[in-house]
Protein backbone atom coordinates (compact mmCIF):
# COMPACT_ATOMS: atom_id res chain seq x y z
CA UNK A 1 0.00 0.00 0.00
CA UNK A 2 1.47 3.28 -1.04
CA UNK A 3 -0.26 6.33 0.32
CA UNK A 4 2.70 8.51 1.02
CA UNK A 5 1.31 10.98 -1.53
CA UNK A 6 -1.67 11.90 0.66
CA UNK A 7 -0.94 14.44 3.39
CA UNK A 8 -1.27 13.31 7.01
CA UNK A 9 -3.29 16.45 7.68
CA UNK A 10 -4.62 18.39 4.70
CA UNK A 11 -4.62 21.98 5.94
CA UNK A 12 -6.94 23.08 3.11
CA UNK A 13 -9.66 20.59 4.17
CA UNK A 14 -9.23 21.57 7.81
CA UNK A 15 -9.43 25.25 6.92
CA UNK A 16 -12.56 24.76 4.83
CA UNK A 17 -14.19 22.89 7.73
CA UNK A 18 -13.17 25.64 10.13
CA UNK A 19 -14.70 28.37 7.94
CA UNK A 20 -17.88 26.46 7.09
CA UNK A 21 -18.57 25.75 10.76
CA UNK A 22 -18.33 29.38 11.74
CA UNK A 23 -14.59 29.83 12.40
CA UNK A 24 -15.01 28.73 16.00
CA UNK A 25 -11.79 27.54 17.65
CA UNK A 26 -13.62 25.95 20.58
CA UNK A 27 -15.83 23.98 18.22
CA UNK A 28 -12.82 22.77 16.24
CA UNK A 29 -11.05 21.61 19.39
CA UNK A 30 -14.22 19.85 20.58
CA UNK A 31 -14.53 18.18 17.18
CA UNK A 32 -10.93 16.94 17.23
CA UNK A 33 -11.42 15.63 20.76
CA UNK A 34 -14.50 13.68 19.65
CA UNK A 35 -12.55 12.42 16.65
CA UNK A 36 -9.73 11.19 18.88
CA UNK A 37 -12.10 9.36 21.22
CA UNK A 38 -13.99 7.74 18.35
CA UNK A 39 -10.78 7.00 16.46
CA UNK A 40 -9.15 5.27 19.41
CA UNK A 41 -12.20 3.04 19.80
CA UNK A 42 -12.24 2.23 16.08
CA UNK A 43 -8.52 1.54 16.06
CA UNK A 44 -8.82 -0.84 19.01
CA UNK A 45 -11.48 -2.84 17.16
CA UNK A 46 -9.35 -2.80 14.00
CA UNK A 47 -6.29 -4.16 15.85
CA UNK A 48 -8.32 -6.92 17.52
CA UNK A 49 -10.03 -7.89 14.25
CA UNK A 50 -6.73 -7.95 12.36
CA UNK A 51 -5.14 -10.15 15.03
CA UNK A 52 -8.08 -12.52 14.71
CA UNK A 53 -8.01 -12.27 10.89
CA UNK A 54 -11.74 -11.42 11.12
CA UNK A 55 -12.49 -9.62 7.83
CA UNK A 56 -16.17 -8.99 8.61
CA UNK A 57 -15.39 -7.30 11.93
CA UNK A 58 -13.05 -4.71 10.42
CA UNK A 59 -15.52 -3.24 7.91
CA UNK A 60 -17.46 -0.94 10.23
CA UNK A 61 -14.56 0.56 12.26
CA UNK A 62 -12.56 1.04 9.04
CA UNK A 63 -15.56 2.69 7.39
CA UNK A 64 -16.14 5.08 10.33
CA UNK A 65 -12.49 6.04 10.68
CA UNK A 66 -12.22 6.55 6.91
CA UNK A 67 -15.18 8.92 6.87
CA UNK A 68 -14.38 10.98 9.98
CA UNK A 69 -10.71 11.25 9.03
CA UNK A 70 -11.69 12.62 5.63
CA UNK A 71 -14.00 15.16 7.28
CA UNK A 72 -11.14 16.53 9.39
CA UNK A 73 -8.52 16.44 6.66
CA UNK A 74 -6.66 13.34 7.92
CA UNK A 75 -6.40 12.18 4.31
CA UNK A 76 -3.61 9.63 4.62
CA UNK A 77 -5.38 7.73 7.43
CA UNK A 78 -8.66 7.99 5.54
CA UNK A 79 -7.03 6.41 2.47
CA UNK A 80 -5.51 3.55 4.48
CA UNK A 81 -8.85 2.90 6.15
CA UNK A 82 -10.57 2.82 2.75
CA UNK A 83 -8.14 0.08 1.64
CA UNK A 84 -8.80 -1.86 4.84
CA UNK A 85 -12.57 -1.47 4.47
CA UNK A 86 -12.40 -2.76 0.88
CA UNK A 87 -10.23 -5.70 1.89
CA UNK A 88 -12.68 -6.49 4.67
CA UNK A 89 -15.67 -6.39 2.31
CA UNK A 90 -13.80 -8.66 -0.11
CA UNK A 91 -12.86 -10.97 2.79
CA UNK A 92 -9.13 -10.58 2.09
CA UNK A 93 -7.16 -11.09 5.29
CA UNK A 94 -3.61 -11.66 3.95
CA UNK A 95 -2.36 -8.06 4.33
CA UNK A 96 -4.63 -7.10 7.24
CA UNK A 97 -2.02 -7.12 10.04
CA UNK A 98 0.44 -4.86 8.23
CA UNK A 99 -2.34 -2.59 6.89
CA UNK A 100 -3.79 -2.11 10.35
CA UNK A 101 -0.29 -1.58 11.74
CA UNK A 102 0.18 1.14 9.10
CA UNK A 103 -3.15 2.65 10.18
CA UNK A 104 -1.98 2.65 13.80
CA UNK A 105 1.25 4.41 12.95
CA UNK A 106 -0.56 6.95 10.75
CA UNK A 107 -3.03 7.50 13.59
CA UNK A 108 -0.12 8.53 15.84
CA UNK A 109 1.20 10.84 13.12
CA UNK A 110 -2.28 12.34 12.67
CA UNK A 111 -2.59 13.05 16.41
CA UNK A 112 0.80 14.74 16.31
CA UNK A 113 -0.29 16.84 13.33
CA UNK A 114 -3.46 17.96 15.15
CA UNK A 115 -1.30 18.88 18.18
CA UNK A 116 1.01 20.84 15.89
CA UNK A 117 -2.03 22.63 14.46
CA UNK A 118 -2.91 23.65 18.02
CA UNK A 119 -6.06 21.60 18.11
CA UNK A 120 -5.08 19.18 20.87
CA UNK B 1 -43.91 25.50 9.48
CA UNK B 2 -41.46 27.78 7.70
CA UNK B 3 -38.12 26.28 6.64
CA UNK B 4 -36.41 28.65 9.08
CA UNK B 5 -37.99 26.95 12.07
CA UNK B 6 -37.33 23.41 10.81
CA UNK B 7 -35.96 20.55 12.89
CA UNK B 8 -33.72 17.86 11.43
CA UNK B 9 -32.94 14.42 12.78
CA UNK B 10 -29.29 13.59 12.15
CA UNK B 11 -28.67 9.84 12.21
CA UNK B 12 -25.02 8.77 12.05
CA UNK B 13 -22.96 6.40 14.18
CA UNK B 14 -20.03 8.82 14.10
CA UNK B 15 -20.22 11.60 16.67
CA UNK B 16 -17.80 13.62 14.52
CA UNK B 17 -20.15 13.46 11.54
CA UNK B 18 -23.17 14.29 13.72
CA UNK B 19 -21.38 17.32 15.21
CA UNK B 20 -20.29 18.64 11.81
CA UNK B 21 -23.75 18.16 10.29
CA UNK B 22 -25.57 19.72 13.26
CA UNK B 23 -23.22 22.67 13.07
CA UNK B 24 -23.87 23.16 9.35
CA UNK B 25 -27.60 22.88 9.91
CA UNK B 26 -27.48 25.42 12.74
CA UNK B 27 -25.93 27.91 10.33
CA UNK B 28 -29.02 27.37 8.12
CA UNK B 29 -31.31 28.05 11.12
CA UNK B 30 -32.26 24.39 11.24
CA UNK B 31 -32.25 22.81 14.67
CA UNK B 32 -30.76 19.31 14.83
CA UNK B 33 -31.42 16.35 17.09
CA UNK B 34 -29.03 13.42 16.93
CA UNK B 35 -29.30 9.65 16.88
CA UNK B 36 -26.34 7.23 16.77
CA UNK B 37 -28.23 4.50 14.88
CA UNK B 38 -31.54 3.61 13.26
CA UNK B 39 -33.10 2.25 16.41
CA UNK B 40 -32.47 5.50 18.30
CA UNK B 41 -33.76 7.44 15.30
CA UNK B 42 -37.07 5.53 15.18
CA UNK B 43 -37.45 6.02 18.93
CA UNK B 44 -37.03 9.78 18.55
CA UNK B 45 -39.43 9.92 15.59
CA UNK B 46 -42.11 8.22 17.66
CA UNK B 47 -45.45 7.25 16.19
CA UNK B 48 -45.85 10.13 13.76
CA UNK B 49 -42.53 11.96 13.48
CA UNK B 50 -44.08 15.02 15.14
CA UNK B 51 -41.52 17.75 15.70
CA UNK B 52 -39.28 16.69 12.80
CA UNK B 53 -39.18 18.03 9.27
CA UNK B 54 -36.35 16.09 7.71
CA UNK B 55 -34.10 13.08 8.39
CA UNK B 56 -30.41 12.94 7.45
CA UNK B 57 -29.58 9.25 7.44
CA UNK B 58 -26.22 7.48 7.33
CA UNK B 59 -26.12 4.09 5.60
CA UNK B 60 -23.48 2.11 7.54
CA UNK B 61 -24.58 1.93 11.16
CA UNK B 62 -24.69 -0.67 13.94
CA UNK B 63 -27.96 -2.07 15.35
CA UNK B 64 -30.29 -0.74 12.63
CA UNK B 65 -28.59 0.45 9.46
CA UNK B 66 -29.69 3.08 6.96
CA UNK B 67 -31.58 0.68 4.68
CA UNK B 68 -33.59 -0.83 7.53
CA UNK B 69 -34.32 2.59 9.00
CA UNK B 70 -35.37 3.99 5.63
CA UNK B 71 -37.62 0.97 5.03
CA UNK B 72 -39.21 1.47 8.46
CA UNK B 73 -39.87 5.17 7.80
CA UNK B 74 -41.22 4.72 4.28
CA UNK B 75 -43.27 1.68 5.28
CA UNK B 76 -45.09 3.61 7.99
CA UNK B 77 -48.03 5.70 6.77
CA UNK B 78 -47.55 8.15 9.65
CA UNK B 79 -43.82 8.73 8.93
CA UNK B 80 -43.75 8.36 5.14
CA UNK B 81 -44.17 12.11 4.54
CA UNK B 82 -40.79 12.92 6.16
CA UNK B 83 -38.09 13.63 3.59
CA UNK B 84 -35.02 11.44 4.10
CA UNK B 85 -31.62 12.50 2.77
CA UNK B 86 -29.03 9.73 2.72
CA UNK B 87 -25.53 10.53 3.94
CA UNK B 88 -23.02 8.63 1.86
CA UNK B 89 -19.39 8.47 0.93
CA UNK B 90 -18.40 8.55 -2.71
CA UNK B 91 -17.91 4.77 -2.82
CA UNK B 92 -21.48 4.22 -1.70
CA UNK B 93 -23.20 5.68 -4.78
CA UNK B 94 -24.68 2.29 -5.72
CA UNK B 95 -26.25 2.15 -2.28
CA UNK B 96 -27.64 5.65 -2.76
CA UNK B 97 -29.46 4.58 -5.93
CA UNK B 98 -31.02 1.73 -3.98
CA UNK B 99 -32.07 4.15 -1.20
CA UNK B 100 -33.66 6.57 -3.64
CA UNK B 101 -35.60 3.67 -5.15
CA UNK B 102 -36.74 2.88 -1.61
CA UNK B 103 -38.11 6.40 -1.16
CA UNK B 104 -35.16 8.54 -0.04
CA UNK B 105 -35.49 12.10 -1.31
CA UNK B 106 -31.84 12.80 -2.04
CA UNK B 107 -28.30 12.12 -0.86
CA UNK B 108 -25.46 14.05 0.67
CA UNK B 109 -21.87 13.09 -0.10
CA UNK B 110 -19.26 12.91 2.67
CA UNK B 111 -17.22 14.93 3.47
CA UNK B 112 -19.99 17.45 3.69
CA UNK B 113 -20.01 20.40 1.34
CA UNK B 114 -22.02 23.18 3.00
CA UNK B 115 -23.38 24.54 -0.31
CA UNK B 116 -24.65 21.12 -1.43
CA UNK B 117 -26.00 20.45 2.05
CA UNK B 118 -27.95 23.71 2.01
CA UNK B 119 -29.37 23.20 -1.49
CA UNK B 120 -30.53 19.62 -0.84
CA UNK B 121 -31.90 20.25 2.64
CA UNK B 122 -33.79 23.37 1.50
CA UNK B 123 -35.30 21.58 -1.50
CA UNK B 124 -36.46 18.70 0.69
CA UNK B 125 -37.85 21.04 3.32
CA UNK B 126 -39.79 22.94 0.66
CA UNK B 127 -41.39 19.64 -0.35
CA UNK B 128 -42.17 18.85 3.27
CA UNK B 129 -43.58 22.35 3.80
CA UNK B 130 -45.90 21.89 0.81
CA UNK B 131 -47.00 18.54 2.17
CA UNK B 132 -47.66 20.10 5.60
CA UNK B 133 -49.74 22.84 3.99
CA UNK B 134 -51.77 20.25 2.11
CA UNK B 135 -52.36 18.25 5.27
CA UNK B 136 -53.24 21.40 7.21
CA UNK B 137 -55.62 22.57 4.50
CA UNK B 138 -57.28 19.16 4.31
CA UNK B 139 -57.67 19.13 8.09
CA UNK B 140 -59.12 22.63 8.07
CA UNK B 141 -61.55 21.65 5.33
CA UNK B 142 -62.61 18.55 7.23
CA UNK B 143 -63.11 20.67 10.35
CA UNK B 144 -65.21 23.13 8.37
CA UNK B 145 -67.35 20.36 6.91
CA UNK B 146 -67.81 18.92 10.39
CA UNK B 147 -68.91 22.33 11.67
CA UNK B 148 -71.37 22.74 8.82
CA UNK B 149 -72.75 19.24 9.43
CA UNK B 150 -73.03 19.97 13.14
CA UNK B 151 -74.80 23.27 12.47
CA UNK B 152 -77.18 21.58 10.06
CA UNK B 153 -77.86 18.94 12.66
CA UNK B 154 -78.36 21.58 15.34
CA UNK B 155 -80.59 23.56 12.96
CA UNK B 156 -82.71 20.55 12.12
CA UNK B 157 -83.72 20.25 15.76
CA UNK B 158 -85.31 23.67 15.59
CA UNK B 159 -86.46 23.70 12.00
CA UNK B 160 -88.19 21.10 9.94
CA UNK B 161 -85.65 18.92 8.07
CA UNK B 162 -86.71 20.41 4.71
CA UNK B 163 -86.08 23.96 5.87
CA UNK B 164 -82.77 23.03 7.48
CA UNK B 165 -81.67 21.43 4.21
CA UNK B 166 -82.91 24.42 2.26
CA UNK B 167 -80.96 26.90 4.35
CA UNK B 168 -77.71 25.13 3.53
CA UNK B 169 -78.49 24.48 -0.16
CA UNK B 170 -77.14 26.64 -3.03
CA UNK B 171 -80.64 27.74 -4.12
CA UNK B 172 -81.58 28.44 -0.50
CA UNK B 173 -81.18 32.20 -0.63
CA UNK B 174 -83.46 32.47 -3.65
CA UNK B 175 -86.19 30.35 -2.08
CA UNK B 176 -85.89 32.15 1.25
CA UNK B 177 -86.32 35.50 -0.47
CA UNK B 178 -89.98 34.60 -1.17
CA UNK B 179 -91.88 32.97 -4.00
CA UNK B 180 -95.42 32.06 -5.00
CA UNK B 181 -96.50 28.53 -5.55
CA UNK B 182 -99.52 26.26 -5.21
CA UNK B 183 -99.26 24.53 -1.86
CA UNK B 184 -101.39 22.60 0.59
CA UNK B 185 -101.78 23.86 4.11
CA UNK B 186 -102.75 21.62 7.00
CA UNK B 187 -103.92 22.92 10.39
CA UNK B 188 -104.64 20.61 13.25
CA UNK B 189 -105.28 21.01 16.93
CA UNK B 190 -106.80 19.34 19.94
CA UNK B 191 -110.45 19.77 20.82
CA UNK B 192 -111.16 20.67 24.47
CA UNK B 193 -107.50 21.38 25.10
CA UNK B 194 -108.18 24.69 26.85
CA UNK B 195 -110.50 23.24 29.53
CA UNK B 196 -108.08 20.30 29.94
CA UNK B 197 -105.10 22.58 30.46
CA UNK B 198 -107.04 24.60 33.03
CA UNK B 199 -108.07 21.52 34.98
CA UNK B 200 -104.94 19.36 34.79
CA UNK B 201 -101.58 19.86 36.49
CA UNK B 202 -99.04 21.73 34.35
CA UNK B 203 -96.80 18.63 34.38
CA UNK B 204 -99.65 16.55 32.97
CA UNK B 205 -100.39 19.15 30.32
CA UNK B 206 -96.76 19.20 29.24
CA UNK B 207 -96.61 15.39 29.31
CA UNK B 208 -99.66 15.13 27.04
CA UNK B 209 -98.25 17.74 24.66
CA UNK B 210 -94.89 15.97 24.54
CA UNK B 211 -96.50 12.63 23.62
CA UNK B 212 -98.71 14.35 21.07
CA UNK B 213 -95.85 16.29 19.46
CA UNK B 214 -93.60 13.22 19.36
CA UNK B 215 -96.30 11.14 17.66
CA UNK B 216 -97.36 13.83 15.19
CA UNK B 217 -93.84 15.05 14.49
CA UNK B 218 -92.85 11.59 13.30
CA UNK B 219 -95.82 11.46 10.93
CA UNK B 220 -95.04 14.91 9.50
CA UNK B 221 -91.50 13.83 8.63
CA UNK B 222 -92.73 10.48 7.30
CA UNK B 223 -95.11 12.17 4.87
CA UNK B 224 -92.65 14.85 3.79
CA UNK B 225 -94.54 17.76 5.31
CA UNK B 226 -92.86 21.04 6.24
CA UNK B 227 -93.71 21.98 9.80
CA UNK B 228 -94.20 25.71 9.96
CA UNK B 229 -94.89 25.95 13.65
CA UNK B 230 -96.20 24.43 16.83
CA UNK B 231 -98.35 26.59 19.04
CA UNK B 232 -99.34 24.63 22.10
CA UNK B 233 -101.76 22.03 20.80
CA UNK B 234 -101.90 23.52 17.30
CA UNK B 235 -99.65 22.74 14.36
CA UNK B 236 -99.37 24.08 10.88
CA UNK B 237 -97.81 21.89 8.23
CA UNK B 238 -97.54 22.57 4.53
CA UNK B 239 -96.72 20.51 1.47
CA UNK B 240 -95.15 21.15 -1.95
CA UNK B 241 -92.59 23.57 -0.55
CA UNK B 242 -89.62 24.00 -0.29
CA UNK B 243 -89.41 20.55 -1.87
CA UNK B 244 -91.86 20.27 -4.80
CA UNK B 245 -94.26 17.34 -4.39
CA UNK B 246 -96.58 16.43 -7.29
CA UNK B 247 -98.93 14.58 -4.90
CA UNK B 248 -98.92 17.26 -2.20
CA UNK B 249 -102.66 17.15 -1.52
CA UNK B 250 -102.70 13.36 -1.24
CA UNK B 251 -99.68 13.46 1.06
CA UNK B 252 -101.48 15.99 3.26
CA UNK B 253 -104.61 13.85 3.43
CA UNK B 254 -102.67 10.66 4.11
CA UNK B 255 -100.76 12.41 6.89
CA UNK B 256 -104.00 13.72 8.41
CA UNK B 257 -105.52 10.21 8.38
CA UNK B 258 -102.39 8.75 9.97
CA UNK B 259 -102.50 11.50 12.60
CA UNK B 260 -106.15 10.80 13.33
CA UNK B 261 -105.42 7.06 13.72
CA UNK B 262 -102.42 7.72 15.91
CA UNK B 263 -104.39 10.21 17.93
CA UNK B 264 -107.02 7.48 18.55
CA UNK B 265 -104.37 5.38 20.33
CA UNK B 266 -103.11 8.33 22.36
CA UNK B 267 -106.64 9.43 23.28
CA UNK B 268 -107.55 5.94 24.49
CA UNK B 269 -104.54 5.97 26.84
CA UNK B 270 -105.32 9.52 28.01
CA UNK B 271 -108.98 8.63 28.58
CA UNK B 272 -107.87 6.03 31.13
CA UNK B 273 -106.15 8.86 33.01
CA UNK B 274 -109.36 10.89 32.79
CA UNK B 275 -108.37 13.27 30.01
CA UNK B 276 -110.91 13.70 27.24
CA UNK B 277 -109.43 15.28 24.17
CA UNK B 278 -110.42 15.37 20.51
CA UNK B 279 -108.48 16.02 17.31
CA UNK B 280 -109.54 18.03 14.26
CA UNK B 281 -107.87 18.90 10.98
CA UNK B 282 -108.45 21.46 8.22
CA UNK B 283 -106.78 21.16 4.80
CA UNK B 284 -106.78 23.72 1.98
CA UNK B 285 -104.91 24.00 -1.32
CA UNK B 286 -104.13 27.08 -3.38
CA UNK B 287 -101.57 29.74 -4.27
CA UNK B 288 -99.55 31.02 -1.38
CA UNK B 289 -96.49 33.12 -0.72
CA UNK B 290 -93.64 31.20 0.88
CA UNK B 291 -90.29 32.28 2.22
CA UNK B 292 -88.58 34.04 5.05
CA UNK B 293 -90.94 35.74 7.48
CA UNK B 294 -89.84 37.60 10.57
CA UNK B 295 -87.19 40.08 11.55
CA UNK B 296 -83.42 40.20 11.99
CA UNK B 297 -82.50 37.67 14.65
CA UNK B 298 -85.64 35.60 14.43
CA UNK B 299 -86.87 34.35 11.09
CA UNK B 300 -89.26 31.56 10.23
CA UNK B 301 -89.77 29.88 6.94
CA UNK B 302 -93.45 30.50 6.49
CA UNK B 303 -96.48 30.39 4.24
CA UNK B 304 -99.08 33.13 3.93
CA UNK B 305 -102.22 33.64 1.87
CA UNK B 306 -105.93 32.87 1.81
CA UNK B 307 -105.15 29.17 1.63
CA UNK B 308 -103.58 29.31 5.10
CA UNK B 309 -106.56 31.15 6.56
CA UNK B 310 -108.94 28.67 4.93
CA UNK B 311 -107.12 25.69 6.44
CA UNK B 312 -107.11 27.37 9.87
CA UNK B 313 -110.84 28.11 9.72
CA UNK B 314 -111.60 24.55 8.57
CA UNK B 315 -109.60 23.18 11.47
CA UNK B 316 -111.62 25.33 13.86
CA UNK B 317 -114.85 24.16 12.25
CA UNK B 318 -113.89 20.48 12.42
CA UNK B 319 -115.64 18.33 15.02
CA UNK B 320 -113.46 15.85 16.96
CA UNK B 321 -112.17 13.22 14.53
CA UNK B 322 -112.95 15.24 11.40
CA UNK B 323 -110.56 16.08 8.56
CA UNK B 324 -112.17 18.87 6.55
CA UNK B 325 -111.07 19.59 2.98
CA UNK B 326 -111.49 22.78 0.96
CA UNK B 327 -113.09 22.31 -2.49
CA UNK B 328 -109.76 22.55 -4.27
CA UNK B 329 -108.10 19.99 -1.98
CA UNK B 330 -111.06 17.68 -2.44
CA UNK B 331 -110.94 17.97 -6.23
CA UNK B 332 -107.28 16.93 -6.25
CA UNK B 333 -107.82 13.70 -4.34
CA UNK B 334 -111.43 12.71 -5.07
CA UNK B 335 -110.34 9.58 -6.95
CA UNK B 336 -108.39 8.18 -4.03
CA UNK B 337 -110.18 9.49 -0.97
CA UNK B 338 -113.57 8.49 0.41
CA UNK B 339 -115.42 11.52 1.83
CA UNK B 340 -118.74 12.53 3.30
CA UNK B 341 -120.45 15.79 2.35
CA UNK B 342 -120.57 18.35 5.12
CA UNK B 343 -122.30 20.97 2.97
CA UNK B 344 -121.65 24.64 2.59
CA UNK B 345 -119.91 26.25 5.53
CA UNK B 346 -119.81 29.97 6.17
CA UNK B 347 -116.27 30.44 7.54
CA UNK B 348 -115.45 33.47 9.64
CA UNK B 349 -114.23 36.38 7.53
CA UNK B 350 -115.22 34.79 4.19
CA UNK B 351 -117.83 36.51 2.00
CA UNK B 352 -119.20 33.27 0.50
CA UNK B 353 -119.82 29.89 2.03
CA UNK B 354 -117.64 27.05 0.71
CA UNK B 355 -118.45 23.39 0.06
CA UNK B 356 -116.64 21.26 2.58
CA UNK B 357 -116.13 17.47 2.85
CA UNK B 358 -114.89 15.29 5.68
CA UNK B 359 -112.36 12.56 4.92
CA UNK B 360 -113.45 9.06 5.89
CA UNK B 361 -110.32 7.38 4.65
CA UNK B 362 -108.23 6.35 1.68
CA UNK B 363 -110.28 4.33 -0.85
CA UNK B 364 -107.86 1.38 -1.02
CA UNK B 365 -107.71 1.05 2.75
CA UNK B 366 -111.48 1.21 3.14
CA UNK B 367 -111.93 -1.42 0.42
CA UNK B 368 -109.40 -3.71 2.10
CA UNK B 369 -111.20 -3.23 5.41
CA UNK B 370 -114.60 -4.09 3.84
CA UNK B 371 -113.19 -7.16 2.06
CA UNK B 372 -111.59 -8.32 5.29
CA UNK B 373 -115.10 -8.17 6.74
Amino acid sequence: MSLDGAPVLDQAVLEELRISTGDDEAFMRELVETYVEEGQASLAVLLAAAAARDAAAIVRPAHTLKSTSASLGAMRLSGICREIETAGREARTDTLPEDVELARATWEATLAAFAEAGLR
Amino acid sequence: MSPGAAVALVVDDSAVNRKVLSRHLASLDIAAREAANGREALELLGADGAGFDIVLLDIEMPELDGYETLAAIKGDAALRHLPVIMISSVEELDSVVRCIEMGATDYLPKPFNPAILEARVRASLAGKHLHDLEVESAARQAELLKTIERQKDELSRFLSPQVAALVSSPEGEQLLAGHRRIATSVFCDLRDFTPFSEAADPEEVLGVLREYHAAMGGLIVEHGGTLEHFAGDGMMVFFNDPVPQEDHVERAVRMAIAMRDRFGDLAAAWAKRGFRLGFGVGIATGYATLGRIGFEGRYDYGMTGMVVITAARLSTAAAPGQILLSPRSHAAVEDVVEVEEIGELQLKGFSHPIAVVNVRGMRERLRTAVEAG
